[in-house]
């Protein structure tokens, strides 16, 4: 079939130049309809690239290997992870990991997989920017997690790198398991270092209910994905909800966003 | 899988225009330049094509080896393929292989058998020729015999593939446990050590590289060099291990 291709293509640009004489009006069509598949042969190429480089970084965190983890960020990336604050640009993301979770290299007797799955790759038309929805299944001594990115890629000079990551906290629980254990989301002065700023969104995990937008429309309905009215994307129960609605009047900090609350006791 | 087709596709009704009988000269630069081009896009995509093709050899084999459809899994390796997983030793060919995984549970498991073995996380690298591919994977595993307490396991899979008459086959599957635990305890106060060599069907080799589950943190070695450096990704950080030795 790929050889009919071939000489298919090439009988098609002689036969053209019968009726033209020189450079043909179809090989300037062709040349367009070459453009437009080379589009799009480019894209499908991308979307496994951000996959990648998103799995990467997974393997990396696994055995923390942070200096090669900062590698994978565009020099003015931006790293957010639960309720931590946002840390700017590739030395603060290498120096988040470092401090907090210690220097470089697998430890003996830890474990701390934050296994990436369930990703959704999308380029942007001019193929110079790509968005991922995922998950890290957090596998670790201390318990079990789930984060969900969603995070932004950039191409620079043709390879691509983490421009934005933004990890928000679903749950976090001891090995007993979240019937019997939840932890709180972090927050800026919880561990070290400090932030460069404060969190963009506030929100609470488990047992709350938080949903980060989602940066594609539904595929089917094509409509997008549009949190709650002044509600900073914060829940404590599913939207339209008659939790929901009480947690939008009890217990609010003045800024309208909800408080920090202390770990469940068991 | 299916956009790779439809790409296919275009390129096949670009040359359905023409079916012109006539015979022409035409300037040599527009030909070769769009005859390279084609050619060029053809391999691309047959990249991809591959790519998605090792990646759903690779979700077939765990489905097969889940559920102990051991001469299925077998059937995916090459001729010379080989098996190997944590400190079993390495199984050669598809005999050995089927044989091997025998030590997994009985053909088609039985009551109380549970042999999840998630393979996910993919980082599939296809050789520039489009001949051979590697991948790395990541998933739990979850395990149950009967009369025995449960397990949570972890752990990494590096495997090697070959294009054997343009069909894509295991040239060596390799798991590397990272840990495994009892259900009911968890990592903090469970450890379960990996099997040596089995000694009912001893393997053709003994295990490439000698190392241990948790406590022990081991770096199986990357088939991928780094998406952005584009370097090897060898030797990096690791504390040696103090019961093996190794580095």
């Amino acid at each position: 079939m790929r050889r009919t291709i071939l000489s298919s293509a090439s009988y098609a640009v002689l036969a053209v130049a019968l009726f033209t004489g020189t450079i043909p009006a179809f090989a300037q069509s062709a040349s367009a309809k070459l453009d437009a598949l080379d589009k799009r042969i480019t894209r499908l190429e991308d979307l496994n690239a951000i996959q990648r480089l998103q799995r990467a970084y997974g393997y990396f965190v696994d055995k923390s290997q942070w200096r090669q983890l900062s590698e994978l960020f565009t020099d003015d990336a931006t790293l957010e992870i639960g309720g931590k604050g946002l840390f700017l640009g590739k030395p603060r993301v290498l120096e988040y990991m470092q401090t907090a979770f210690g220097m470089d290299g697998a430890k003996e007797g830890s474990l701390a997989n934050h296994m990436q799955f369930q990703s959704i790759p999308d380029i942007s038309t001019d193929g110079k920017h790509g968005w991922i929805r995922s998950r890290a299944y957090v596998m670790s001594l201390g318990g079990w997690g789930l984060p969900i990115y969603e995070n932004e890629y950039r191409k620079e000079n043709g390879v691509w790198k983490i421009s934005r990551l933004t990890g928000p906290f679903t749950m976090y629980s001891s090995w007993e398991g979240w019937g019997k254990n939840a932890m709180n989301n972090t927050w800026p002065d919880k561990f070290n270092p400090p932030p460069d700023l404060p969190p963009s969104f506030v929100y609470l995990t488990y047992p709350a209910y938080f949903i980060i937008p989602f940066h594609y429309p539904n595929p089917v309905t094509g409509k997008p994905f549009i949190p709650d009215k002044g509600e900073v994307g914060a829940y404590a129960a599913p939207p339209g909800t008659k939790v929901q609605a009480d947690s939008r009047k009890i217990g609010l900090i003045p800024d309208g966003t909800q408080g920090i609350a202390e770990p469940p006791r068991n | 899988m299916m956009r790779a087709r439809k790409i296919l596709l275009s390129v096949c009704s670009l040359a359905a225009v023409g079916l012109s009988p006539f015979i022409v000269t035409m300037p040599a630069v527009a030909q070769d330049s769009v005859q390279a081009r084609i050619a060029a896009y053809r391999d691309r995509v047959a990249r991809l094509e591959d790519a998605d093709a090792v990646e759903n050899l690779t979700a077939t084999f765990g489905f097969y080896f889940d559920k102990g459809l051991w001469a299925d899994a077998a059937d995916l390796f090459a001729r010379n393929g080989s098996f190997e997983y944590g400190q079993s030793g390495v199984y050669i060919g598809q005999d050995h292989v089927r044989r091997a995984m025998l030590l997994y549970g009985p053909q088609g498991l039985a009551q109380g058998y549970l042999n999840n073995h998630m393979m996910l996380q993919p980082i599939i690298t296809v050789a520039p020729d489009g001949k051979t591919a590697t991948g790395r994977w990541q998933g739990p595993v979850q395990l149950a015999e009967p009369g025995q307490d449960g397990i949570w396991g972890v752990g990494i899979y590096e495997n090697e593939y070959v294009k054997d008459g343009g069909v894509w086959k295991f040239a060596k599957f390799h798991f590397y446990p990272m840990a495994f635990t009892e259900y009911d305890k968890g990592w903090a106060r469970s450890l379960l050590p990996l099997k040596g060599p089995s000694a009912l069907f001893p393997p053709d080799k003994p295990p490439t590289v000698v190392y241990r589950s948790m406590p022990g943190n081991y770096i199986p070695p990357f088939s991928y060099k780094h998406p952005v450096t584009g370097k090897p990704l060898t030797d990096l950080p690791e504390e040696p291990d103090s019961v093996t030795g190794r580095k």
